[in-house]
Protein backbone atom coordinates (compact mmCIF):
# COMPACT_ATOMS: atom_id res chain seq x y z
CA UNK A 1 0.00 0.00 0.00
CA UNK A 2 1.19 3.22 -0.87
CA UNK A 3 -0.61 5.95 1.14
CA UNK A 4 -0.17 9.84 0.69
CA UNK A 5 -0.95 10.98 4.21
CA UNK A 6 -1.81 15.00 4.26
CA UNK A 7 0.75 16.28 1.97
CA UNK A 8 1.13 19.87 1.32
CA UNK A 9 3.80 20.72 -1.29
CA UNK A 10 5.09 24.75 -0.85
CA UNK A 11 7.46 25.82 -3.07
CA UNK A 12 8.62 29.96 -2.64
CA UNK A 13 5.99 30.59 -0.51
CA UNK A 14 3.46 29.18 -2.91
CA UNK A 15 1.41 25.95 -2.42
CA UNK A 16 1.31 23.74 -5.18
CA UNK A 17 -0.51 20.98 -2.97
CA UNK A 18 -2.60 21.03 0.10
CA UNK A 19 -3.48 18.62 2.63
CA UNK A 20 -4.19 15.32 -0.42
CA UNK A 21 -4.29 12.04 1.07
CA UNK A 22 -4.60 9.45 -1.11
CA UNK A 23 -4.38 5.66 -0.93
CA UNK A 24 -3.29 3.24 -3.22
CA UNK A 25 -3.89 -0.20 -2.97
CA UNK A 26 -1.21 -3.04 -3.53
CA UNK A 27 -1.08 -4.90 -6.43
CA UNK A 28 -3.47 -3.08 -8.34
CA UNK A 29 -3.13 -0.81 -11.68
CA UNK A 30 -3.79 2.94 -10.95
CA UNK A 31 -4.57 5.48 -13.21
CA UNK A 32 -4.33 8.81 -12.32
CA UNK A 33 -5.89 11.41 -14.88
CA UNK A 34 -6.59 14.85 -14.88
CA UNK A 35 -6.41 18.25 -16.81
CA UNK A 36 -2.66 19.47 -17.13
CA UNK A 37 -1.73 21.51 -14.35
CA UNK A 38 -3.69 19.68 -12.14
CA UNK A 39 -1.06 18.95 -9.45
CA UNK A 40 -0.74 14.76 -10.54
CA UNK A 41 3.66 15.34 -11.33
CA UNK A 42 3.82 17.56 -8.36
CA UNK A 43 2.14 14.74 -6.05
CA UNK A 44 4.00 11.96 -7.94
CA UNK A 45 7.49 14.36 -7.58
CA UNK A 46 7.32 14.30 -3.97
CA UNK A 47 8.28 10.72 -4.16
CA UNK A 48 11.27 11.27 -6.07
CA UNK A 49 12.43 14.40 -3.72
CA UNK A 50 11.94 17.04 -7.01
CA UNK A 51 9.15 18.50 -4.93
CA UNK A 52 9.10 18.93 -1.37
CA UNK A 53 7.49 17.67 1.12
CA UNK A 54 6.67 20.36 3.52
CA UNK A 55 3.56 18.83 5.36
CA UNK A 56 1.72 15.42 5.37
CA UNK A 57 3.74 11.99 5.26
CA UNK A 58 3.70 9.06 2.28
CA UNK A 59 3.99 5.64 3.74
CA UNK A 60 4.87 2.48 1.72
CA UNK A 61 3.76 -0.83 2.87
CA UNK A 62 4.12 0.75 6.43
CA UNK A 63 6.95 2.26 6.49
CA UNK A 64 7.96 6.22 6.27
CA UNK A 65 8.74 6.65 2.60
CA UNK A 66 10.22 9.67 2.90
CA UNK A 67 12.78 9.35 5.81
CA UNK A 68 14.77 6.64 4.18
CA UNK A 69 17.90 7.15 2.53
CA UNK A 70 17.15 8.01 -1.33
CA UNK A 71 18.95 4.48 -2.74
CA UNK A 72 16.64 2.64 -0.33
CA UNK A 73 13.37 4.39 -1.85
CA UNK A 74 14.55 3.84 -5.25
CA UNK A 75 15.00 -0.18 -4.39
CA UNK A 76 11.52 -0.04 -3.50
CA UNK A 77 9.70 2.21 -5.71
CA UNK A 78 10.68 3.41 -9.42
CA UNK A 79 9.57 6.18 -10.61
CA UNK A 80 10.01 7.47 -14.13
CA UNK A 81 9.61 10.80 -14.51
CA UNK A 82 7.56 12.96 -17.72
CA UNK A 83 9.44 13.78 -20.95
CA UNK A 84 13.11 13.40 -20.40
CA UNK A 85 14.75 16.50 -20.72
CA UNK A 86 17.49 14.81 -21.25
CA UNK A 87 18.04 12.11 -24.12
CA UNK A 88 21.60 10.46 -23.43
CA UNK A 89 23.43 9.26 -26.28
CA UNK A 90 24.91 6.36 -24.73
CA UNK A 91 24.05 2.93 -25.85
CA UNK A 92 20.79 1.56 -24.72
CA UNK A 93 22.29 -1.37 -22.52
CA UNK A 94 24.70 1.52 -20.49
CA UNK A 95 21.15 3.68 -19.68
CA UNK A 96 19.53 0.39 -18.70
CA UNK A 97 22.37 -0.69 -16.61
CA UNK A 98 21.80 2.77 -14.65
CA UNK A 99 18.49 1.25 -13.54
CA UNK A 100 20.76 -0.80 -10.92
CA UNK A 101 22.27 2.55 -9.60
CA UNK A 102 20.53 2.05 -6.02
CA UNK A 103 22.03 -1.61 -5.93
CA UNK A 104 25.96 -0.95 -6.41
CA UNK A 105 27.89 -0.98 -3.59
CA UNK A 106 31.34 1.79 -3.19
CA UNK A 107 33.00 0.32 -6.04
CA UNK A 108 30.27 0.89 -8.33
CA UNK A 109 31.07 -2.67 -10.13
CA UNK A 110 28.33 -4.33 -11.68
CA UNK A 111 28.21 -8.16 -10.87
CA UNK A 112 26.56 -11.18 -12.95
CA UNK A 113 23.35 -10.91 -11.38
CA UNK A 114 23.25 -7.08 -12.46
CA UNK A 115 24.10 -7.75 -16.02
CA UNK A 116 21.30 -10.75 -15.69
CA UNK A 117 18.63 -8.05 -14.60
CA UNK A 118 19.71 -5.35 -17.19
CA UNK A 119 19.48 -8.25 -20.27
CA UNK A 120 15.84 -9.18 -18.75
CA UNK A 121 14.43 -5.72 -18.57
CA UNK A 122 15.59 -5.34 -21.77
CA UNK A 123 13.75 -8.55 -23.17
CA UNK A 124 10.65 -7.66 -21.32
CA UNK A 125 10.47 -4.50 -23.12
CA UNK A 126 11.65 -5.42 -26.46
CA UNK A 127 14.57 -3.23 -26.50
CA UNK A 128 17.51 -6.18 -26.25
CA UNK A 129 17.82 -5.53 -30.42
CA UNK A 130 18.86 -2.49 -29.99
CA UNK A 131 20.89 -2.88 -26.88
CA UNK A 132 24.07 -1.31 -28.47
CA UNK A 133 21.98 1.52 -30.05
CA UNK A 134 22.43 4.83 -29.25
CA UNK A 135 19.29 6.15 -27.37
CA UNK A 136 19.24 9.26 -29.35
CA UNK A 137 18.96 7.37 -32.79
CA UNK A 138 16.28 5.52 -31.40
CA UNK A 139 12.06 6.24 -32.30
CA UNK A 140 10.40 7.69 -29.52
CA UNK A 141 8.74 4.86 -28.53
CA UNK A 142 11.29 2.56 -28.68
CA UNK A 143 13.29 5.05 -26.35
CA UNK A 144 10.54 5.13 -24.14
CA UNK A 145 10.81 1.18 -23.84
CA UNK A 146 14.67 1.88 -23.24
CA UNK A 147 13.62 4.16 -20.24
CA UNK A 148 11.17 1.78 -19.38
CA UNK A 149 13.93 -1.37 -19.23
CA UNK A 150 16.07 1.03 -16.66
CA UNK A 151 12.93 1.66 -14.68
CA UNK A 152 12.46 -2.14 -14.52
CA UNK A 153 15.92 -3.14 -13.92
CA UNK A 154 15.55 -1.36 -10.44
CA UNK A 155 13.54 -4.20 -9.12
CA UNK A 156 11.19 -2.00 -6.90
CA UNK A 157 7.65 -3.95 -6.44
CA UNK A 158 5.82 -0.51 -6.96
CA UNK A 159 6.14 0.76 -10.52
CA UNK A 160 4.99 4.76 -11.14
CA UNK A 161 5.17 6.65 -14.46
CA UNK A 162 4.35 9.72 -15.27
CA UNK A 163 2.81 10.09 -19.06
CA UNK A 164 5.13 7.36 -20.33
CA UNK A 165 3.01 7.12 -23.50
CA UNK A 166 2.57 10.92 -24.13
CA UNK A 167 3.39 12.39 -27.58
CA UNK A 168 3.88 8.77 -28.99
CA UNK A 169 1.61 7.03 -31.95
CA UNK A 170 -1.21 4.66 -30.86
CA UNK A 171 0.83 0.88 -31.55
CA UNK A 172 3.90 2.35 -29.27
CA UNK A 173 1.27 3.48 -26.68
CA UNK A 174 -0.40 -0.33 -27.35
CA UNK A 175 2.89 -1.59 -26.68
CA UNK A 176 3.66 0.44 -23.20
CA UNK A 177 0.40 0.40 -21.78
CA UNK A 178 0.69 -3.53 -22.55
CA UNK A 179 4.28 -3.60 -20.38
CA UNK A 180 2.95 -1.83 -17.52
CA UNK A 181 -0.75 -3.93 -17.22
CA UNK A 182 1.94 -6.94 -17.31
CA UNK A 183 3.74 -6.09 -14.36
CA UNK A 184 0.75 -5.56 -12.49
CA UNK A 185 -0.29 -9.10 -13.43
CA UNK A 186 2.98 -10.04 -11.98
CA UNK A 187 1.93 -8.74 -8.87
CA UNK A 188 3.23 -5.02 -8.86
CA UNK A 189 1.68 -2.51 -8.02
CA UNK A 190 1.51 0.16 -11.14
CA UNK A 191 0.81 3.60 -11.24
CA UNK A 192 0.61 5.60 -14.48
CA UNK A 193 -0.72 9.41 -15.33
CA UNK A 194 -2.19 8.97 -18.88
CA UNK A 195 -3.67 11.49 -20.92
CA UNK A 196 -5.45 9.18 -23.11
CA UNK A 197 -9.23 8.90 -21.25
CA UNK A 198 -10.32 6.00 -23.13
CA UNK A 199 -7.13 4.01 -22.16
CA UNK A 200 -6.83 4.90 -19.01
CA UNK A 201 -10.22 3.34 -18.32
CA UNK A 202 -9.49 0.06 -20.01
CA UNK A 203 -6.75 -1.08 -18.53
CA UNK A 204 -6.88 0.69 -14.66
CA UNK A 205 -7.98 -1.16 -12.03
CA UNK A 206 -8.55 1.95 -10.07
CA UNK A 207 -8.60 5.61 -11.37
CA UNK A 208 -8.13 8.60 -9.51
CA UNK A 209 -9.06 12.24 -10.75
CA UNK A 210 -7.57 15.38 -9.97
CA UNK A 211 -8.72 18.40 -10.50
CA UNK A 212 -7.33 22.49 -9.47
CA UNK A 213 -4.13 20.28 -7.42
CA UNK A 214 -7.31 18.18 -5.80
CA UNK A 215 -8.30 15.11 -5.87
CA UNK A 216 -11.59 15.10 -7.63
CA UNK A 217 -12.73 11.44 -7.58
CA UNK A 218 -11.42 8.03 -7.02
CA UNK A 219 -12.84 4.31 -7.73
CA UNK A 220 -12.87 1.79 -10.56
CA UNK A 221 -13.20 2.82 -14.06
CA UNK A 222 -17.35 1.75 -14.06
CA UNK A 223 -17.45 3.69 -10.94
CA UNK A 224 -16.03 6.92 -12.18
CA UNK A 225 -18.06 6.94 -15.93
CA UNK A 226 -21.12 6.10 -14.24
CA UNK A 227 -20.36 9.01 -11.94
CA UNK A 228 -20.05 11.80 -14.61
CA UNK A 229 -16.90 13.24 -13.28
CA UNK A 230 -15.05 13.15 -16.45
CA UNK A 231 -17.54 15.23 -17.83
CA UNK A 232 -17.58 17.45 -15.05
CA UNK A 233 -13.32 17.52 -14.52
CA UNK A 234 -12.99 17.35 -18.53
CA UNK A 235 -15.61 18.42 -20.56
CA UNK A 236 -16.23 15.31 -22.33
CA UNK A 237 -18.14 12.00 -22.49
CA UNK A 238 -17.04 8.31 -22.77
CA UNK A 239 -19.54 5.91 -24.50
CA UNK A 240 -19.39 2.57 -24.93
CA UNK A 241 -18.42 1.11 -28.51
CA UNK A 242 -18.79 -2.21 -29.67
CA UNK A 243 -17.58 -4.71 -32.48
CA UNK A 244 -17.08 -8.00 -33.01
CA UNK A 245 -13.73 -7.72 -31.83
CA UNK A 246 -14.94 -6.62 -28.34
CA UNK A 247 -16.04 -3.55 -26.42
CA UNK A 248 -14.20 -0.04 -26.12
CA UNK A 249 -14.62 3.17 -24.39
CA UNK A 250 -14.51 5.91 -26.81
CA UNK A 251 -14.58 9.96 -25.83
CA UNK A 252 -16.85 11.87 -26.82
CA UNK B 1 26.85 -8.05 -31.85
CA UNK B 2 30.10 -8.67 -34.53
CA UNK B 3 29.66 -4.51 -34.73
CA UNK B 4 29.46 -4.08 -30.96
CA UNK B 5 32.77 -6.14 -31.23
CA UNK B 6 34.14 -3.82 -33.35
CA UNK B 7 33.23 -0.73 -31.74
CA UNK B 8 34.64 -2.14 -28.54
CA UNK B 9 38.06 -2.95 -30.39
CA UNK B 10 37.99 0.48 -32.03
CA UNK B 11 37.60 2.17 -28.66
CA UNK B 12 40.57 0.21 -27.25
CA UNK B 13 43.25 0.92 -30.52
CA UNK B 14 42.18 4.52 -29.95
CA UNK B 15 42.88 4.41 -25.89
CA UNK B 16 45.54 2.77 -26.66
CA UNK B 17 46.81 5.71 -29.60
CA UNK B 18 46.54 8.20 -26.85
CA UNK B 19 49.00 6.25 -24.40
CA UNK B 20 51.20 6.29 -27.37
CA UNK B 21 50.69 9.60 -28.19
CA UNK B 22 51.19 10.71 -24.58
CA UNK B 23 54.92 8.83 -24.25
CA UNK B 24 55.78 10.83 -27.77
CA UNK B 25 54.31 14.03 -26.48
CA UNK B 26 56.35 13.59 -22.95
CA UNK B 27 59.75 12.43 -24.38
CA UNK B 28 59.44 15.09 -27.53
CA UNK B 29 58.96 18.00 -24.81
CA UNK B 30 61.77 16.63 -22.98
CA UNK B 31 64.13 16.25 -26.05
CA UNK B 32 63.19 19.56 -27.39
CA UNK B 33 64.02 23.19 -26.90
CA UNK B 34 66.63 26.03 -27.14
CA UNK B 35 69.36 22.90 -26.72
CA UNK B 36 68.11 19.80 -28.74
CA UNK B 37 68.63 17.14 -26.42
CA UNK B 38 68.68 13.30 -28.42
CA UNK B 39 65.69 10.58 -27.27
CA UNK B 40 68.67 8.45 -26.23
CA UNK B 41 70.09 11.41 -23.62
CA UNK B 42 66.85 12.14 -22.91
CA UNK B 43 66.24 8.39 -21.49
CA UNK B 44 69.81 8.17 -20.26
CA UNK B 45 69.41 10.83 -18.06
CA UNK B 46 66.57 9.06 -16.29
CA UNK B 47 68.64 5.66 -16.37
CA UNK B 48 72.06 6.48 -16.54
CA UNK B 49 72.92 9.71 -15.56
CA UNK B 50 76.14 10.20 -15.25
CA UNK B 51 77.10 9.27 -19.35
CA UNK B 52 76.13 12.91 -19.97
CA UNK B 53 75.83 14.95 -16.98
CA UNK B 54 74.81 18.94 -19.17
CA UNK B 55 71.79 16.97 -20.58
CA UNK B 56 70.83 15.32 -17.33
CA UNK B 57 70.69 18.55 -16.10
CA UNK B 58 68.80 20.28 -18.99
CA UNK B 59 66.27 17.15 -18.95
CA UNK B 60 65.75 16.36 -14.79
CA UNK B 61 66.74 20.09 -13.38
CA UNK B 62 64.92 22.05 -15.79
CA UNK B 63 62.37 20.24 -18.46
CA UNK B 64 61.12 17.94 -16.46
CA UNK B 65 59.59 20.23 -13.85
CA UNK B 66 58.15 21.89 -16.70
CA UNK B 67 56.64 18.96 -18.96
CA UNK B 68 55.17 17.47 -15.70
CA UNK B 69 53.93 20.83 -14.71
CA UNK B 70 52.16 20.95 -18.41
CA UNK B 71 51.11 17.20 -18.06
CA UNK B 72 49.34 17.75 -15.00
CA UNK B 73 47.86 21.22 -15.98
CA UNK B 74 46.28 19.74 -18.97
CA UNK B 75 45.19 16.41 -16.86
CA UNK B 76 43.84 18.61 -14.31
CA UNK B 77 41.84 20.98 -16.78
CA UNK B 78 40.35 18.54 -19.05
CA UNK B 79 38.99 16.22 -15.89
CA UNK B 80 37.79 19.90 -14.63
CA UNK B 81 36.04 20.31 -18.10
CA UNK B 82 34.36 16.70 -18.13
CA UNK B 83 33.15 17.44 -15.02
CA UNK B 84 31.71 20.91 -15.35
CA UNK B 85 30.11 19.74 -18.66
CA UNK B 86 28.54 17.28 -17.64
CA UNK B 87 26.88 18.71 -13.77
CA UNK B 88 25.69 21.59 -16.01
CA UNK B 89 24.68 19.62 -19.21
CA UNK B 90 26.49 22.44 -21.51
CA UNK B 91 28.45 21.94 -24.20
CA UNK B 92 30.66 25.14 -23.63
CA UNK B 93 30.81 24.76 -19.71
CA UNK B 94 35.07 24.49 -18.25
CA UNK B 95 36.73 26.18 -15.82
CA UNK B 96 37.14 29.15 -17.51
CA UNK B 97 33.67 30.18 -19.01
CA UNK B 98 31.85 29.25 -15.65
CA UNK B 99 34.30 31.60 -14.04
CA UNK B 100 36.85 29.31 -11.72
CA UNK B 101 39.48 30.77 -13.87
CA UNK B 102 38.53 34.02 -12.93
CA UNK B 103 38.11 33.51 -9.77
CA UNK B 104 41.64 32.15 -9.67
CA UNK B 105 42.91 35.14 -11.39
CA UNK B 106 41.87 37.79 -9.48
CA UNK B 107 42.42 36.36 -6.01
CA UNK B 108 46.67 35.39 -7.53
CA UNK B 109 45.85 39.40 -8.42
CA UNK B 110 44.37 40.46 -4.88
CA UNK B 111 47.70 38.43 -3.24
CA UNK B 112 50.30 40.55 -5.63
CA UNK B 113 48.92 43.56 -4.98
CA UNK B 114 48.27 43.59 -1.26
CA UNK B 115 50.65 40.96 -0.20
CA UNK B 116 54.02 41.63 -2.96
CA UNK B 117 56.81 39.92 -2.76
CA UNK B 118 54.91 36.90 -1.05
CA UNK B 119 55.37 34.35 -4.20
CA UNK B 120 54.04 31.52 -2.18
CA UNK B 121 50.83 32.72 -1.21
CA UNK B 122 49.97 32.56 -4.93
CA UNK B 123 48.86 29.40 -4.98
CA UNK B 124 47.35 29.56 -1.79
CA UNK B 125 44.96 32.34 -3.18
CA UNK B 126 44.65 30.97 -6.89
CA UNK B 127 42.88 27.47 -4.99
CA UNK B 128 41.09 30.28 -2.42
CA UNK B 129 39.63 32.02 -5.93
CA UNK B 130 38.71 29.08 -7.59
CA UNK B 131 37.18 27.69 -4.68
CA UNK B 132 35.30 30.98 -3.79
CA UNK B 133 34.06 31.41 -7.59
CA UNK B 134 32.79 27.73 -7.37
CA UNK B 135 30.75 27.84 -4.04
CA UNK B 136 29.59 31.42 -4.92
CA UNK B 137 27.99 29.98 -8.40
CA UNK B 138 26.90 27.44 -6.43
CA UNK B 139 25.45 29.54 -3.89
CA UNK B 140 23.59 31.12 -6.06
CA UNK B 141 22.33 28.05 -7.79
CA UNK B 142 21.01 26.75 -4.65
CA UNK B 143 19.12 29.37 -3.95
CA UNK B 144 17.53 29.95 -6.78
CA UNK B 145 17.69 26.42 -7.92
CA UNK B 146 20.75 24.06 -8.97
CA UNK B 147 19.14 23.29 -12.81
CA UNK B 148 21.68 23.50 -15.31
CA UNK B 149 20.69 26.50 -16.84
CA UNK B 150 20.59 28.25 -13.63
CA UNK B 151 24.32 27.01 -12.79
CA UNK B 152 25.70 28.38 -16.35
CA UNK B 153 23.89 31.40 -15.60
CA UNK B 154 25.67 32.01 -12.17
CA UNK B 155 28.61 31.02 -13.60
CA UNK B 156 29.12 33.65 -16.56
CA UNK B 157 27.78 36.64 -14.26
CA UNK B 158 30.33 35.58 -11.51
CA UNK B 159 33.19 35.18 -14.57
CA UNK B 160 32.17 38.72 -15.60
CA UNK B 161 32.54 40.05 -12.14
CA UNK B 162 36.09 38.55 -11.19
CA UNK B 163 36.87 39.68 -14.45
CA UNK B 164 35.84 43.30 -13.68
CA UNK B 165 37.80 42.93 -10.70
CA UNK B 166 41.13 41.99 -12.62
CA UNK B 167 40.80 44.63 -14.76
CA UNK B 168 39.77 46.97 -12.15
CA UNK B 169 43.93 46.14 -10.25
CA UNK B 170 45.58 46.06 -13.84
CA UNK B 171 44.13 49.39 -14.05
CA UNK B 172 44.95 50.96 -10.87
CA UNK B 173 48.30 48.93 -10.19
CA UNK B 174 50.23 49.32 -13.14
CA UNK B 175 53.23 47.17 -11.79
CA UNK B 176 51.31 43.96 -11.65
CA UNK B 177 49.78 45.39 -14.80
CA UNK B 178 53.01 44.82 -16.42
CA UNK B 179 53.48 41.06 -15.02
CA UNK B 180 50.69 40.00 -14.73
CA UNK B 181 49.82 39.27 -18.88
CA UNK B 182 51.52 35.81 -18.31
CA UNK B 183 49.66 34.60 -15.89
CA UNK B 184 46.37 35.56 -17.65
CA UNK B 185 47.26 34.30 -21.12
CA UNK B 186 48.43 30.68 -18.76
CA UNK B 187 52.47 30.23 -19.05
CA UNK B 188 54.73 27.34 -17.80
CA UNK B 189 57.62 29.27 -18.18
CA UNK B 190 59.97 29.16 -15.19
CA UNK B 191 57.86 26.69 -13.25
CA UNK B 192 59.83 24.87 -10.61
CA UNK B 193 59.69 21.57 -8.77
CA UNK B 194 58.63 23.66 -5.28
CA UNK B 195 55.62 25.16 -7.53
CA UNK B 196 54.24 22.12 -8.68
CA UNK B 197 54.38 19.41 -6.10
CA UNK B 198 51.60 20.69 -3.79
CA UNK B 199 49.23 21.24 -6.52
CA UNK B 200 50.45 18.27 -8.44
CA UNK B 201 49.42 15.92 -5.79
CA UNK B 202 46.22 17.80 -5.34
CA UNK B 203 45.51 17.28 -9.12
CA UNK B 204 46.23 13.83 -9.21
CA UNK B 205 44.09 12.80 -5.76
CA UNK B 206 41.29 15.27 -7.45
CA UNK B 207 41.92 13.50 -10.93
CA UNK B 208 41.81 9.76 -9.13
CA UNK B 209 38.51 11.02 -7.09
CA UNK B 210 36.68 12.47 -10.90
CA UNK B 211 37.61 8.95 -11.84
CA UNK B 212 35.68 6.98 -9.34
CA UNK B 213 32.91 9.65 -9.76
CA UNK B 214 32.31 9.01 -13.41
CA UNK B 215 29.70 6.80 -12.14
CA UNK B 216 27.51 9.38 -10.60
CA UNK B 217 28.77 12.08 -13.69
CA UNK B 218 26.72 9.27 -15.84
CA UNK B 219 23.66 9.35 -13.89
CA UNK B 220 23.58 12.87 -13.30
CA UNK B 221 23.94 13.27 -17.44
CA UNK B 222 19.84 11.72 -17.83
CA UNK B 223 18.73 14.67 -15.90
CA UNK B 224 18.09 15.45 -12.19
CA UNK B 225 14.52 14.50 -12.34
CA UNK B 226 15.54 10.35 -13.41
CA UNK B 227 18.71 10.80 -10.92
CA UNK B 228 16.90 11.39 -8.07
CA UNK B 229 14.33 8.82 -9.04
CA UNK B 230 17.46 6.71 -9.45
CA UNK B 231 18.16 7.72 -5.39
CA UNK B 232 20.93 9.69 -6.33
CA UNK B 233 21.13 12.73 -4.08
CA UNK B 234 21.72 15.14 -6.88
CA UNK B 235 22.57 18.20 -5.30
CA UNK B 236 24.99 16.50 -2.95
CA UNK B 237 26.77 14.61 -6.07
CA UNK B 238 27.07 18.30 -7.89
CA UNK B 239 28.48 19.79 -5.00
CA UNK B 240 31.13 17.47 -4.61
CA UNK B 241 31.87 17.28 -8.26
CA UNK B 242 32.16 21.18 -8.60
CA UNK B 243 34.06 21.12 -5.41
CA UNK B 244 36.39 18.47 -7.61
CA UNK B 245 36.58 20.37 -10.53
CA UNK B 246 37.12 23.44 -8.64
CA UNK B 247 40.68 21.84 -6.98
CA UNK B 248 41.93 20.49 -10.05
CA UNK B 249 41.43 24.45 -11.61
CA UNK B 250 42.65 25.89 -8.97
CA UNK B 251 45.71 23.88 -8.18
CA UNK B 252 46.34 24.23 -12.47
CA UNK B 253 45.97 28.16 -11.84
CA UNK B 254 48.17 28.73 -8.83
CA UNK B 255 51.12 27.78 -11.54
CA UNK B 256 50.46 27.82 -14.85
CA UNK B 257 47.60 30.87 -14.56
CA UNK B 258 44.43 30.75 -16.58
CA UNK B 259 45.26 28.71 -19.59
CA UNK B 260 42.29 28.69 -22.00
CA UNK B 261 40.24 26.35 -24.20
CA UNK B 262 42.10 22.86 -22.78
CA UNK B 263 39.29 22.78 -20.43
CA UNK B 264 37.02 23.08 -23.46
CA UNK B 265 38.18 21.62 -26.80
CA UNK B 266 39.91 18.14 -25.16
CA UNK B 267 36.44 16.80 -23.83
CA UNK B 268 34.42 17.59 -27.04
CA UNK B 269 37.44 15.82 -28.86
CA UNK B 270 36.89 12.71 -26.58
CA UNK B 271 32.95 12.49 -26.86
CA UNK B 272 33.68 12.40 -30.31
CA UNK B 273 36.20 9.45 -30.40
CA UNK B 274 34.90 7.73 -27.49
CA UNK B 275 31.22 8.45 -26.65
CA UNK B 276 29.46 10.05 -23.79
CA UNK B 277 30.49 7.32 -20.90
CA UNK B 278 32.10 9.20 -18.52
CA UNK B 279 34.03 6.09 -17.19
CA UNK B 280 35.86 6.15 -20.67
CA UNK B 281 35.60 10.03 -21.40
CA UNK B 282 37.64 10.96 -17.87
CA UNK B 283 40.33 8.86 -18.53
CA UNK B 284 40.70 9.80 -21.90
CA UNK B 285 40.64 13.41 -21.62
CA UNK B 286 43.19 13.51 -18.83
CA UNK B 287 45.34 11.66 -21.86
CA UNK B 288 44.95 14.01 -24.27
CA UNK B 289 44.40 16.97 -22.42
CA UNK B 290 48.61 16.05 -20.66
CA UNK B 291 49.20 15.90 -24.19
CA UNK B 292 47.55 18.49 -25.80
CA UNK B 293 49.41 21.27 -23.22
CA UNK B 294 52.23 19.22 -23.05
CA UNK B 295 53.11 19.75 -27.07
CA UNK B 296 51.33 23.62 -26.71
CA UNK B 297 53.79 24.22 -24.42
CA UNK B 298 56.79 22.73 -26.70
CA UNK B 299 55.66 24.72 -29.31
CA UNK B 300 55.49 27.26 -27.03
CA UNK B 301 59.32 26.97 -26.36
CA UNK B 302 60.78 26.72 -30.11
CA UNK B 303 58.44 28.29 -32.68
CA UNK B 304 60.47 31.77 -31.80
CA UNK B 305 63.34 30.10 -29.91
CA UNK B 306 65.36 31.67 -28.63
CA UNK B 307 62.47 33.94 -27.37
CA UNK B 308 59.57 32.35 -26.08
CA UNK B 309 56.08 32.69 -25.73
CA UNK B 310 52.94 31.91 -23.17
CA UNK B 311 51.77 28.63 -23.40
CA UNK B 312 48.25 30.09 -23.47
CA UNK B 313 48.54 31.77 -26.62
CA UNK B 314 49.33 28.92 -28.73
CA UNK B 315 46.88 26.79 -27.01
CA UNK B 316 44.38 29.34 -28.26
CA UNK B 317 45.45 29.66 -31.39
CA UNK B 318 44.88 25.68 -31.83
CA UNK B 319 41.90 25.66 -29.80
CA UNK B 320 39.83 28.94 -31.81
CA UNK B 321 39.89 27.37 -34.74
CA UNK B 322 39.25 24.05 -34.05
CA UNK B 323 35.84 25.33 -31.48
CA UNK B 324 34.91 27.34 -34.76
CA UNK B 325 35.46 23.18 -37.06
CA UNK B 326 33.48 21.86 -34.47
CA UNK B 327 30.81 24.93 -34.19
CA UNK B 328 30.49 25.33 -38.44
CA UNK B 329 31.45 22.30 -39.81
CA UNK B 330 30.48 19.81 -37.53
CA UNK B 331 27.18 21.81 -35.90
CA UNK B 332 28.60 20.91 -32.25
CA UNK B 333 29.68 17.83 -32.46
CA UNK B 334 28.43 15.07 -30.90
CA UNK B 335 25.33 15.79 -28.03
CA UNK B 336 26.84 16.12 -24.85
CA UNK B 337 24.52 14.37 -22.50
CA UNK B 338 26.30 11.39 -20.62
Amino acid sequence: MLEFKNITVSKNGITLLEDISLKIETGKLTVLIGPNACGKTTLLQTLNGSSKVTGGEIILNGEDYLSLPPKERAKRLSFLPQVHSVIPSIPVKTLVSHGRFPYLGFSRRSGEEDKKIVNDAMIKTGVDEYSSAGVDTLSGGVRQRAFIAMQLAQQSDTIIADEPATYLDQPSRKKITEIYSGLRNEGKTVVLVLHELSTALEIADRIIVMKDRKIAAEGTPKQIISSGIITDVFGVGIKRFSDDEGDYLITV
Amino acid sequence: MKTYKKKGDKKIMLVTGLIIFLVIAFLASLSFGSVKVSVRDVLGAFFSPDISPVSTTIIRDVRLPRVIAGLLAGAGLSAAGVILQGVMNNALASSNTIGVGSGAGFFVMLALAFFPGKVWLQPVFAFGGALFATLTIFALAYFADTSRITIILAGITVSSFLSAGINLIKTLDTDIALNINSFLIGSLSGVSVRDITVPGILIVIAALVTLFLAGPLNILGLGDDVAASLGMRVSLVRFILMIVSSILAGCVVSYAGVLGFVGLIVPHICRRLFGNDAKLLIPCSILLGASFVMICDLLARVLFSPYEIPTGIIMSFIGGPFFMYLLVIKKGGRRLNA
